[in-house]
């Protein structure tokens, strides 16, 4: 038993890359962030496009819901090696310019953008799914209500739709912010050192996993206060719902 | 009489094979204040809702002052004609996520494009006039239904339209709110506004009303002073439904 703990809980080891970790895991938290917040402005706008009316613009609804479900059902590390061997591809061609095709933006490495498109553009898809429902929960009612003022579709779902919306489905987002952070280890396969390609690293030197362990902890650190939080909010508009407030 | 302000030619509407407005003619003078009456599912909402386009009919002609808006199975001119008719909901359909006063602001400063501080002022008068002076900064989940529907009142008549169309404006409130949105409608009345109300309360319809319309399947079956359609009914429909809804 005490071998076994040694094993996963080398002080020593964990102790001496411990600095190393933190590095590492700020590549896992800025990864977050960025694709985090692209994803949620990405998703908003695709559920909007999925939202439009009348007959002349249902193809674009149409490309919209082909989008959702295209990169709803392809793994995030088929997207991240696509992006990555793509764009490469692309640029080595010279089809497109080298600052697009190897992007080094803001001074941080193409692999760190590459995971950011590519997480962007998967998760876009999955919190698309996510303002969907609560565009849907919004009674029709306030949609009617407002076109009877003389607001326009767009004008209606803007300020009317949209911010009741978006209340509704903060704690799901949120939920599939706690997923997007612990997929940005997927962009690991392209070299970047982030927590899990950390972990690798020492592990290879080392030939000790303790350093994974080191990086599970810091990841609990930041997901199980998102996931309270979570709760915390779905039981606050529960009770809000229990006394009849919309 | 001169020139109707809203005239309507053949309205018609069906839900796949159930016709729900079955050629529905009429014409509303300015000032004058029309009630709709008939049983549930005579097509009066539905006539309604058509008349400012939030259903499409499937035929008929709607003009307003002489210009037509919806003919040929199309609308002409959406936006000025939902300009002109303002509407009140049975649910009131306040947003939540807005103050009182940033309900009746919203659509003046986006739709009208009055600057905030008119329309604030704008906001604060007619919510003094429906009697909610001290209510303008709370959010619909702090008034009640009465209130509410107040505040619906002034959000529309605050885009200044020509006609008010009131869809069973009191029929989801308690019993004890009831009199202080009719009273405001009165006022309303008073006023010279042209309105269509339907409505369920006959007492409101009998002392307000310039004209009572009935209608059942569809179809405007009689029309007239409250006298006459409330008083004297002269079709064996009218008769009938009001016989069950005067009785008690």
């Amino acid at each position: 038993m005490g071998e076994f703990f040694n094993i996963f809980f080398d002080f020593q080891i964990m102790g001496d890359n411990l600095g190393g970790a933190f590095t590492a895991f700020w590549w896992t938290i800025k990864l977050s962030l960025i694709s985090g917040a692209l994803s949620l402005v990405w998703g908003l706008i695709l559920a909007v496009l999925r939202q439009l009316p009348g007959r002349p613009l249902a193809p674009i609804r149409w490309l919209t819901i082909a989008y959702i479900d295209a990169f709803r059902g392809i793994p995030l590390l088929l997207v991240i090696m696509l992006t990555a061997g793509g764009l490469g591809t692309l640029t080595a061609e010279g089809v497109i310019p080298r600052g697009l095709g190897i992007p080094q933006w803001f001074g941080l490495p193409d692999p760190f953008w590459y995971g950011v498109i590519a997480i962007t553009i998967t998760y876009g898809a999955y919190m698309a799914e996510v303002y969907r429902a609560g565009i849907e929960a919004v009674p029709r009612g306030q949609m009617e209500a407002a076109r009877s003022l003389g607001m326009s579709h767009g004008q209606a779902m803007r300020f009317v739709i949209v911010p009741q919306a978006v209340r509704k489905v903060i704690p799901p987002l949120l939920n599939d912010f706690i997923a997007l952070m612990k997929d940005t280890a997927l962009v690991s396969v392209l070299g970047l050192v982030e927590m899990v390609q950390f972990g690798t690293d020492v592990y290879s030197e080392t030939f000790n996993p303790s350093v994974y362990i080191l990086g599970a902890a810091f990841y609990l650190v930041v997901t199980i206060p998102l996931a309270r939080l979570v709760d915390w909010m779905i039981k606050r508009q529960e009770q809000k719902f229990q006394r009849g407030i919309p | 009489m001169s020139e109707p302000i809203l005239k309507v030619g053949d309205l018609r509407k069906s839900y796949g094979k159930l016709d729900v407005l079955c050629g529905i003619d009429l014409a509303i003078q300015k000032g004058e204040v029309v009630c709709v009456i008939g049983p549930s599912g005579s097509g009066k909402s539905t006539m309604l809702r058509c008349l400012n386009l939030l259903e499409m009919p499937d035929g008929g002609r709607i003009e307003l002052e002489g210009r037509e808006v919806f003919g040929e199975g199309k609308s002409k001119d959406l936006d000025a004609l939902r300009r002109e008719l303002g509407m009140v909901f049975q649910q009131f359909n306040l947003f939540p996520h807005m103050s009182a006063k940033e309900n009746v602001t919203i659509a003046q400063r986006k739709v009208r494009g009055r600057d905030a501080a008119t329309a604030t002022e704008r906001a604060v008068s007619l919510l003094t006039e429906v009697g909610l002076a001290d209510k303008v900064d709370e959010y619909p989940d702090r008034l009640s239904g009465g209130q509410q529907q107040r505040v619906a009142i002034a959000r529309a008549l605050a885009m200044d339209p020509q006609i008010m169309l009131f869809d069973e404006v009191t029929s989801a409130l308690d019993p004890e709110l009831v009199k202080g949105v009719l009273d405001v409608l009165r006022g309303l009345a008073d006023s010279g506004m042209t309105m269509i109300c339907v409505t369920h309360e006959m007492n409101f319809a009998r002392d307000v009303a310039d004209r009572v319309i009935f209608m059942d399947g569809g179809v405007i079956v009689e029309e007239g002073t409250p006298d006459q359609v409330l008083g004297n009914p002269q079709r064996d429909r009218t008769q009938r439904f009001l016989g069950l809804v005067l009785d008690h």
